[in-house]
């Protein structure tokens, strides 16, 4: 006989760890409410006609919330075999309630008491035969974290499953059973007897749902009505409470003779919320806990990490443990400074390039006079910024020995210590050594394995993040994070934990999209995630940085500037998105139970890490992978004079990508740089943004300085303009393909990909219109349609929210 | 009778009605808020107050804690 088995009960009461001894599988458990939404199966183990089914954890049957409707579908539509209820012991009165309606539906039924050894450990008991008895069902204890018992109460559940449905006993006080009876029997119910119950409880609640479905004869129907409400002038109460009531009595009944309580006392959750929720101590505790997660994940271990996989396994290589590789580093460095000096008098001396063998470096050396100086430029590796520096006769003697020190070649890393290349270096080895031709070894490195170095380049950060996150639900905190923000937040339409996404995105959009798991309600995630990339990530930061050295002269305001926008940008979308249709109305009050704490789980935290990762490769992967493709190809092949062909990297201009940009200058005309270098290299920062500053490198690179080539092409209005369109628009492909993941679904993906980009556009225009106020060119068309934009955008910020009462 | 929002930090009472849109009064009774139990308010932040209940702790909205009176 094929049996199924349902779990239900209230959140976090240890349904999903149940589930997971029974079936066997992973199942991540969170120490929150609301971790399971839809439903999940399994088969139980070592019974392969068994089928367990996880319900999300509801407090009762009156569709309410998502979770309690998937619940209730399921349990009245599908009509399980047997129930397991299972009931958290240290809450026992509470968990009963639900426990009271699942009995009403006639279907077979089993608890399962968990949690017994918190229960002991309190002092408290519980006598479970008596409560079977009272109940009238098989109880068992059992501890769904060690899984003990647990198979137990699977084949109890059989047990009664195979006994059959059953007519639930009343419970109730005997003058609502009068009622309740008399509606049994007038409105002739065509269902089976065991069901016959739960609808004549739910027609006395008057339970729309039911009502029309049930369809009961008119005349019957006005009797009913009578006799419940001369109950509702009897007991001066409404007909829903009086069954809420009756129930809570029965459970009081229930609970008097089977649960001795020990201490009446504040338990030692009660206690640690006291503290870490004071008025005084909360936000300080917060603050502090959020500084440790972002030290850790952001700027320490993540950032090691990070570099590690970008740089070494997909870069040029890294040294195991790092052994040896400040010794290689210092090297190099000697060895360029050594170089770029005696290029510099080369230079000054009239020769075109220096050869660095003994003869040649001895001729520079007695040509130059003693006192001699000369100059070369220093630029910075990120952000191309240069630095000129000057120097003298003795430093090209110590520049000679050194470079003699050195064999006159560059010291190689495998002399340091022991390295290992990154994976470019050995594919390219290895594609060189079968002779693989030109463009396909640019496809699989540049294209293939760029791409998923870009995916896989953010794993290792990610997991760091992850197990801290893990850790703060598992540990119970994440609860409470929710309740210390919640009203800061709410006014800008996010929810308290809104907070971690956002830190987290000062780093990485990608775990900070991925951070936005922990809000329950939808709008609330769906309106963190599209406003998460709107404060500047690290791979913002050299782009910053670069605008604010050519275009501005290095103003120090720039980069502060940069995050305030990214904030101003986060509250304003909040207040104004949550006057449009999408996200209004249901301002959900907040309830939500705060769990017990407790110490994190290794096997949890590590589950959750895991789960939480592997589907950002799997899922984002693929988005990924495939744009870097296209946007390698469009940029390394194009019409140059000589056909259609592969480029160099310095040939941008004649590639796809440079067509595309000039195609769509034009839209970027009224932000005021409508050239199409700027349009290629915002294009390029999608795959990204720290691409931006090496496109630009090479498209104002090309005749001398990048800096000025720069400062050249953008007014300081056009700049600031230019800086907060890629400050602000759609971000890089892989923060996309997160957004993807975590939306679920295309046209959530879509919407916030193009609102970001709209507000991005809408933003910079403003900037540069009004800027362009104050240096005198104005073109009154557009200013006009700024002035409009900026007057909607108020007129949205200060309209008065459609109130919708409690 | 005061708003739950009122109640004295730390002392157990007693709920004595439960008001509110008829769904969100199902789910707080649900949840233990019904007439005649005992409450008791742990914290209170911003308006907002966790209390406890039926051995849970559950934080809820100040705007919600109005409609609970005790």
């Amino acid at each position: 006989m094929n049996i199924r088995i349902a779990l239900a009960g209230n959140p976090n009461s240890g349904k999903t760890t149940l589930f997971n001894n029974l079936t066997q599988s992973n199942q991540y458990v969170g120490n929150w409410p609301g971790v399971t939404v839809e439903k999940k199966e399994g088969k139980l183990r070592k019974h392969n006609d068994v089928t367990v089914v996880d319900l999300p954890g509801i407090y009762s049957l009156s569709p309410y919330t998502e979770e309690e409707v998937v619940a209730r579908n399921y349990l009245l539509d599908e009509k399980p075999e047997v129930i397991i209820n299972i009931v958290d012991g240290t809450n026992l009165e509470r968990n009963l309630y639900l426990s009271t309606q699942l009995m009403e539906l006639g279907i077979p039924f089993v608890m399962a008491l968990n949690m017994m050894d918190v229960v002991r450990k309190n002092g408290d008991r519980i006598d479970t035969k008596a409560l079977s008895n009272s109940l009238g069902c098989p109880v068992v204890e059992i501890s769904a974290l060690r899984g003990e018992n647990t198979l137990k109460v699977a084949e109890d559940a059989i047990k009664e499953a195979q006994k059959g449905r059953r007519t639930p006993a009343p419970i109730f006080s005997s003058n609502i059973e009068k009622v309740i009876s008399y509606i049994e029997e007038k409105a002739a119910f065509k269902c089976s007897e065991s069901e016959k119950r739960w609808y004549a409880i739910k027609v006395f609640e008057g339970d729309q749902k039911v009502l029309e479905k049930v369809k009961i004869e008119n005349y019957a129907l006005s009797e009913i009505k009578k006799e419940v409400e001369n109950v509702e002038v009897e007991m001066d109460d409404d007909k829903e409470s009086i069954i809420t009531n009756e129930r809570y009595s029965y459970i009081e009944r229930v609970v008097k003779t089977s649960y001795k309580k020990k201490s009446n006392g504040l338990t030692v959750s009660d206690k640690i919320d006291t503290i870490v929720t004071n008025k005084y101590l909360a936000l300080p505790i917060f603050a502090l806990v959020m500084w440790l997660v972002y030290f850790v994940s952001v700027s320490t271990i993540g950032t090691i990490f990070t570099d590690w996989a970008n740089d070494g396994v997909f870069g040029d290589g890294f040294y195991l443990l790092g052994i040896g590789r400040s010794a290689y580093e210092e090297s190099v460095e000697e060895y360029g400074t050594a170089e770029s000096v005696v290029n510099a008098f080369g230079e000054k001396l009239g020769l075109e390039a220096v050869e660095l063998d003994e003869d040649s470096l001895e001729d520079i050396l007695l040509s130059t006079e003693k006192d001699g100086v000369a100059s070369y430029i220093l630029q910075d590796e990120e952000t191309l910024s240069e630095e000129e520096i000057e120097v003298t006769y003795t430093e090209l003697v110590e520049s000679v020995d050194i470079l003699s020190s050195y064999n006159y070649s560059e010291p190689e890393p495998e002399e340091y210590g022991p390295w290992v290349p990154g994976l470019p270096v050995l594919i390219g080895n290895g594609l060189e050594a079968i002779g693989c031709s030109e463009w396909l070894m640019g496809l699989i490195l540049d294209g293939i394995v760029a791409g998923v170095g870009a995916v896989l380049g953010f794993v290792p950060q990610m997991f760091v993040l992850f197990l801290f996150l893990a850790v703060l639900e598992d540990c119970g905190y994440m609860a409470r994070i929710a309740f210390v923000m919640d009203r800061i937040f709410r006014k800008f339409g996010l929810s308290g934990k809104s907070f971690i996404p956002i830190l987290i995105g000062t780093g990485c959009g990608v775990p900070g999209i991925m951070a936005s798991r922990t809000i329950e309600n939808e709008k609330d995630r769906r309106m963190t995630i599209i406003t998460t990339t709107f404060i500047p990530c690290g791979a913002k930061l050299p782009f910053i940085a670069m605008i604010a050295g050519s275009i501005f002269g290095g103003a120090s305001w720039v980069a502060p500037t940069a995050y305030f926008l990214g904030m101003f940008a986060i509250i304003t979308s909040g207040i104004i998105l949550k006057k449009t249709k999408l996200f209004s109305g249901d301002p959900a009050p907040f309830v939500m139970e705060l769990p017990s704490y407790h110490t994190p789980t290794v096997k949890n935290v590590l589950l959750s890490m895991w789960e939480r990762g592997w589907s950002f490769i799997k899922k984002a992967g693929t988005i990924i992978f495939l744009s870097t493709i296209v946007v390698w190809f469009t940029s390394f092949f194009g019409f140059a004079a000589d056909g259609f062909r592969m480029l160099s990297e310095e040939e941008l201009d004649y590639s796809i990508l440079g067509r595309i940009g000039s195609l769509i200058a034009w839209i970027f005309y009224p932000l005021g740089w409508g050239n199409w270098q700027a349009a290629v290299a915002s294009i390029t920062g999608l795959v990204a943004k720290e691409n931006i500053v090496g496109t630009l490198g090479i498209l104002y690179g090309a005749e001398g300085s990048a800096y000025a080539g720069i400062s050249a092409a953008f007014s300081k209005v056009a700049g600031l303009s230019f800086l907060s369109f890629n400050l602000l628009c759609a971000p890089c492909f892989a923060a996309i393909g997160a957004i993807k993941r975590e939306m679920n679904s295309a046209k959530w993906t879509w919407f916030a990909v193009g609102y970001q980009c709209l507000f991005a556009y809408l933003v910079a225009l403003v900037v540069y219109q009004f800027g362009s106020l104050f240096t005198g060119n104005v073109n009154v068309l557009l200013l006009f349609v700024a002035i409009l934009v900026a007057a909607y955008f108020l007129y949205m910020l200060f309209k008065k929210e459609r109130k919708v009462g409690v | 009778m005061i708003p739950l929002s009122l109640s004295p930090q730390g002392t157990v009472m007693t709920i004595k009605s439960v008001g509110g849109k008829p769904e969100i009064k199902r789910h707080l009774e649900s949840l233990g808020f019904s007439c005649g139990s005992q409450v008791m308010v742990t914290s209170v932040l911003n308006g907002n107050v966790i209390v406890k209940i039926k051995e849970s702790r559950i934080a809820i909205s100040g705007e919600m804690a109005r409609k609970i009176m005790v």
